[in-house]
């Protein structure tokens, strides 16, 4: 890869996430000049509060920030479970952490925990996603080595068995509760709150900071663990470190905005064809594109049933999953093809 | 190696091996050679016995301080060939790595040094998928150069190259050897491995049939032993190395 053609795809992914911040401000039932959407927020946090101010201070702008920091979230943790599994197929989740995260959740709206404390949602969410991480990582590892092929598959099973015991849920649940589940599981950004924005900004920001530390590993992993060793990287230690990392940042976006698919998978695959393997150039890439795919999504998912709005995990999976269709048929990256 | 045995595998393989030593491992398909290897690398652990690197039980060694001892090739190509030439020969400075560290001018130096002495400055950005099974194999032992390593094991360094670089490598290696590196290589070719190594190990069914200089390891009736073939063993008349010379 050129390096120009590195430098021009990071300046197309910064105006992206510029214009697509721009428009997610400005645009949606009360229309906001861009002009004013810095000295409106400015006022919003002086504590003038009129009807723009609000709109932008606490509504869109956590909003925003909610969904752009899930998807830096998604995306290189898919990046980093794409270089761990070496499989281009791999998102968070095929390692059953989006479903146990789901399940945690549901739980505690099914059995009323969610009213208590505004925290228990994301707690069920994390704490379930990594105990699903921990049984399947045991699963696949015997004699202290770790089958990647047993992981993906006990990740499969798991995602079924989840999925399955969450549909039984919503099948007993009454109607109010059902709804609320539903919503949540077809991922939302509807409500994002302060609160929620400064979760996110730390485990993403942590997460983002663990993954570059791993990004060495990550591009010798995925010549082979042979070769990996024959280097000094610790696999296991490797493994560990990243599916874990992947277990909480999930947790939180999946507490946050319920699944929202395809991001962890189109970001790294599409920006791997233009700026190469290098894990430490991806996951950087990686944060700011599925930030923009997030924010367009959450555009379109606002915008095209006005007033009505539909939740964002559609929109990613109705574009996700064409685009990424398109993109196995051209062939074009021979990234993971010997 | 202090008796060490692997699943069936290898079994009560003692020796000792000193810096300074180019030590060939032969013997037929499935005998245990690449399983020696990758014992030595801490790839696997020996079901039974120790293995000392550098008076250090192998065991006990970090992965990144076992990289800085000992640099190992394995004989499978790299699964995900994308990344370019000069990107594979800089992992080989993986153990020298800061934690969100670049290439210090140290490993910037091996790295430009193992691709000079293999030729393969031309291709440094072409990618692994875009160059020929030869030159990936150039690649391969490049990164292992680049990681200054005391100890070099190679497994099937040779195969897939032609004749010239065949014996470019080889020579190569033998002059690492005589600077003071130990390497040890797996190998197929007989009279090639009698040329450039000290020593050699004949392994046959996972058992040391003999170990020792080549001339006495390769014997014609280890040759016929081990390998069932029917050989004579002589002095090349040039160089005065072993050379073999099968019977139909």
């Amino acid at each position: 890869m050129s390096n120009r053609r590195i430098r021009w795809t990071f300046v197309t992914l910064g105006i992206a996430l510029f214009i697509g911040a721009a428009l997610e401000l400005s645009l949606g039932p009360v229309t906001i000049p861009v002009p004013q959407l810095i000295p409106d927020a400015w006022s919003y946090f002086q504590g003038v509060h009129d009807t723009n101010n609000v709109v932008i201070g606490a509504i869109r702008l956590p909003r925003l920030s909610v969904a752009a920091l899930v998807g830096a979230g998604l995306a290189t943790t898919g990046t980093a479970l794409q270089a761990v599994f070496r499989n281009p197929m791999a998102d968070p989740s095929i390692i059953g952490v989006s479903s146990g995260a789901s399940l945690g959740a549901v739980l505690t709206i099914q059995l009323g925990l969610s009213q208590l404390n505004e925290w228990s949602t994301p707690a069920a969410a994390f704490l379930s996603g990594l105990i699903v991480v921990f049984v399947i990582y045991r699963i696949a590892t015997v004699q202290g080595k770790t089958s990647i092929y047993a992981l993906l598959l006990s990740g499969v099973a798991f995602t079924a068995l989840c999925s399955s015991i969450v549909t039984l849920i919503l099948s007993l649940a009454p109607l109010e509760t059902m709804q609320q589940m539903l919503f949540w599981l077809m991922g939302g950004l509807n409500g994002s709150t302060w609160h929620e924005v400064l979760m996110l900004l730390v485990f993403v920001t942590v997460a983002v900071g663990i993954y570059l530390t791993q990004a060495h590993a990550l591009d010798v992993l995925s010549l082979g663990e042979e070769q990996a060793q024959g280097v000094g990287v610790p696999l296991q230690q490797t493994k560990q470190i990243v599916l874990v990392t992947s277990a909480f940042v999930v947790g939180a976006c999946v507490s946050s905005t319920g699944v929202i698919g395809f991001v962890g998978l189109v970001v790294p695959h599409l920006l791997r064809i233009w700026i190469g393997p290098s894990n430490r150039r991806l996951i950087v890439a990686s944060a700011i594109g599925g930030a923009v795919l997030m924010l367009f999504a959450d555009l379109i998912a606002r915008m095209i049933l006005l007033p009505a709005e539909l939740n964002v995990g559609i929109i990613t999976s109705l574009l996700g999953a064409p685009f990424f269709l398109f993109l196995l048929r051209r062939q074009e990256s021979s990234v993971y093809r010997g | 190696m202090e008796d060490i045995s692997y699943g069936g595998v290898l079994e009560n393989i003692r020796s000792e091996w000193m810096r300074g030593q180019m030590v060939g491992l032969v013997g037929p398909n499935g005998t245990g050679k690449s399983t020696l290897l990758r014992l030595l690398a801490g790839v696997n652990r020996p079901t039974l016995g120790r293995i000392y690197i550098l008076g250090q039980l192998n065991s006990k060694i970090s992965p990144k301080d076992r990289a800085k001892q000992v640099a190992y090739l394995p004989q499978q190509m790299p699964e995900n060939a994308s990344f370019t030439v000069e990107q594979y020969v800089e992992m080989g400075r993986f153990p020298y790595r800061t934690l969100f560290g670049g290439l210090d001018k140290e490993g910037r130096e091996a790295v430009h040094r193992a691709m000079a002495v293999l030729n393969l400055l031309p291709f440094r950005n072409a990618r692994l998928d875009q160059i020929s099974g030869g030159e990936r194999q150039r690649a391969g032992v490049a990164r292992c150069l680049a990681q200054g390593s005391p100890i070099i094991l190679l497994d099937e360094p040779i195969a897939n190259l032609d004749v010239h670089y065949q014996l470019d490598i080889l020579l190569y290696l033998q002059g690492l050897a005589q600077e003071g590196h130990l390497i040890v290589i797996a190998i197929h070719h007989l009279e090639l491995a009698a040329r450039y190594c000290d020593r050699l190990l004949l392994l046959q069914s996972g058992r040391v049939y003999a170990e020792g200089p080549p001339q006495e390891v390769l014997s014609e009736c280890a040759l016929e032993e081990v390998f069932q073939v029917k050989a004579k063993t002589y002095a090349d008349p040039f160089g005065g190395h072993l050379r073999v010379s099968y019977s139909p």
